[in-house]
């Protein structure tokens, strides 16, 4: 069996303490002992509310951050102990696209030169070859050769967004880590963006971090993810198992929370009350507990491991696990869930939408 | 969320504008500098209802709102057959006049609260303002009026928050605060632009769920405006789905999600992955959205829309009615079962 591209085990990060920005004493524990695989050509979701960890994740991983323990294998290589040359080398391979494509381009350089920088800088191509490997990048992120004359200005979100993904794929990278990278585009923009990075991914076998907070986006792009929890990993496992049979507390309130199409047809949402702990504040047992309809003193006073519940590859760190209420009948998803009106007309537009020109 | 029950079957948007409703634009149209930017918005909110306004960025869902509430940017040319709330005519006000009004029987809430909070204003001071200047309250009543708003909004411990400043509250918080803060007077009209939009899915369901008992226990009528059709189909009464400064279909949330007739709201929906699409294409709509300065002729959609055919690109299809309901579309093409092969 091939080795993950990535393994991070027993990973923990905190800011702040006595020279930081805050008061004297006072770290705020961001990632607490998180650990995951990404396969090669696999996608894994890190899910989570502002404030769980999952964007210092992926910066610590491509050590944007320095971990204050754990160790991260990119390649069966500790990325931790690396010489700045070696890191530099490393850094080719792993790539991040982040939420804001306004901020993440300087306006004063034009794209056909933000793309050959990081060829040239790293010896990938020379002299015209470099010029043809940049007009193969705009093209492959559905954009034209006559574009890298252009401004970032001159483009439009979803454009820019796009830009942001070819500089990444420049250095021909095996991992990217895409913060955020659909969450600011408008829906069919966002649709255009899956659907580019669903192609790279299977014509080029990148594999993919994927942060998001939107759950119906990780569901569609990613093959297993990470629920995160004020800073750790309490259900994991392929996105089916996970988003089907949710078996974390927390999971559960997530789903019932995020807003669906079928809208008043669903039961109630479940009780979804409080807010996650601050990163300051000292945790004793299950950080969820202070929400959780389920928590008991033993939840209160020790940190369930993320092995309570064990289906294959799908885990929890719950200790009730056995003793939540089961899932009500499967609710129809999706196109399902909606009126034979609606599956009629949506299935008129996307046949006219195959037949007619993109 | 129960359905609001309206008198007659009659469409109020049809004859002389009723007294019940709240807000009634008529041809609404907003330009800059030559460019026209929202182009005949009709719109109405009835007493006690929650109309969503749906569309992507620089649709113009914004502007209206804005436009609404005398806010629009300087250098905006405003121009409507009508703009009237509770039966006033709004165009003629002067901002004095308008000022009587806002925060006080109309008020607004944007996404994020840190634009239109003080910061340097306690969170007290800001709720009791619009009652010390609209109700002419003396301090302890405020006070009182406001701790009891502050709490109502579910805020923890709000006598220890009433003195801390907008920087010391978590984003849900904010929000909850300047709910406190627009609906502190009771307004006739709540307009809320993406109010939930940058807040974590849970924090959004707690604050939905908040905006749904204040407009029934207080009787406000609320203009939602937002991006999110999942959050539409949760607190909708009608909705209008816009596209590049024209309402192109216009109904009840059941109208719209049961029976969605533009293809502009198809291709919406279509683009929203959902379980099925695992492993597939989702369905995006090609090109984007025109600019202000290059708005295409007849129907703003056609150059994207896969049904377009001739008349589509000459001639501006009106907002007309479903036959026999309330249900407006803008499409040569509606109903596309019938016209399409």
């Amino acid at each position: 069996m091939t080795r993950p591209l990535l393994e991070v085990s027993h990973l923990f990060k905190s800011f702040g303490g006595r020279d930081g920005l805050f008061r004297a004493g006072r770290r705020a524990r961001v990632v607490n002992d998180v650990g995951f695989t990404i396969g090669r050509g696999e996608t894994f979701g890190l899910v989570g509310e502002s404030g769980s960890g999952k964007s210092t994740i992926g910066r610590t991983i491509l050590r944007l951050l320095e971990p204050d323990s754990g160790e991260i294998l990119f390649d069966g290589q500790d990325i931790a102990g690396l010489s700045r040359g070696d890191l530099r080398r490393l850094r080719r391979r792993m790539q991040i696209v982040f939420q804001d494509p306004f901020s993440s381009l300087d306006p004063r350089v034009r794209v056909g030169e933000v793309l050959a920088e990081p060829i040239r800088l790293h010896g990938l191509r020379e002299g015209a070859a470099i010029e043809a490997r940049v007009d193969e990048l705009l093209e492959t992120v559905g954009l034209a050769p006559h574009h890298k004359t252009r401004w970032p200005h001159e483009f439009s979100g979803g454009q820019r967004q796009r830009i942001a993904i070819a500089r990444a794929l420049a250095v021909e990278p095996d991992l990217i880590v895409c913060d955020e990278a659909v969450s600011a585009l408008d829906v069919s923009i966002q649709a255009q963006v899956l659907n580019l990075l669903a192609r790279l991914r299977d014509d080029l076998g990148v594999s993919y971090l994927f942060i998001s907070h939107d759950m119906s986006v990780v569901r569609h792009i990613a093959d297993r993810v990470g629920v995160l929890y004020a800073g750790r990993l309490v259900e994991t496992g392929p996105v089916g198992a996970v988003f089907d049979r949710p078996s974390h507390p927390y999971t559960r309130m997530l789903l019932a929370a995020t807003p669906s199409l079928a809208g008043r047809s669903r039961a109630p949402a479940q009780d979804i009350a409080g807010a996650p702990p601050s990163p300051f504040d000292a945790v004793t047992g299950c950080a969820f507990a202070s929400r959780c309809a389920f928590a008991s003193d033993r939840c209160r006073t020790e940190e369930p491991p993320l092995d309570t519940f064990q289906a294959e590859d799908h885990r929890a760190a719950c200790w009730h696990v056995a003793e939540l209420p089961p899932l009500g009948p499967e609710a129809a998803q999706g196109d399902a869930a909606m009126s034979p009106a609606y599956r009629r007309r949506i299935d008129l537009l996307r046949r006219a939408q195959a037949g007619s020109p993109a | 969320m129960q359905p609001m029950t309206r008198p007659g079957p009659t469409d109020p948007r049809d004859g002389p504008v009723p007294a019940d409703d709240v807000l009634s634009i008529r041809g609404l149209s907003v330009g800059f500098a030559g460019f026209t930017v929202l182009d005949g918005i009709d719109l109405t909110v009835r007493a006690g209802e929650l109309v969503c306004i749906v569309g992507e960025s620089g649709s113009g869902k914004s502007l209206t709102a804005l436009a609404t509430m005398g806010l629009a940017p300087p250098g905006a040319r405003i121009a409507a057959d009508c703009l009237r709330f509770t039966g006033r005519d709004l165009l003629p006000l002067t901002e004095r006049e308008r000022q009587t009004l806002r925060g006080n029987e109309m008020a607004m809430i944007f996404q994020e609260p840190m634009t239109s909070l003080n910061p340097v204003m306690t969170v007290g001071e800001q709720i009791m303002e619009p009652l010390r200047q609209h109700r002419r309250m003396g301090a302890r009543q405020a006070r009182e009026t406001a701790l009891a708003m502050l709490s109502r909004v579910q805020v923890p411990a709000p006598e220890a928050r009433f003195d801390q400043y907008p920087h010391q509250l978590s984003g849900g918080l904010r929000q909850r605060v300047m709910i406190a803060m627009a609906l502190v007077c009771r307004p006739r009209l709540l307009i809320a632009d993406e109010p939930t939009t940058a807040l974590d899915v849970t924090i959004q369901a707690q604050i939905l769920r908040l905006v749904d008992e204040l407009r029934h226990e207080m009787g406000t009528s609320i203009l939602f405006i937002t991006h999110d059709l999942a959050v539409v189909s949760e607190i909708a009464d009608r909705i209008a789905v816009i596209y590049a400064g024209r309402i192109v279909e216009e109904g009840t949330r059941d109208d719209i999600f049961d029976d969605p007739q533009h293809p502009y709201t198809l291709a919406l929906f279509a683009a929203l992955p959902r379980p099925e699409d695992k492993g597939r294409d989702l369905a995006s709509i090609r090109g984007q959205v025109p600019g202000p300065d290059a708005m295409p002729g007849g129907c703003r959609f056609a150059p994207r829309c896969p049904f377009a055919i001739e008349k589509c690109r000459a001639e501006r299809p009106p907002l007309l009615d479903m036959p026999g309901r309330a249900h407006r579309v803008a499409c040569w093409r509606a109903p596309l079962e019938e016209s399409v092969r």
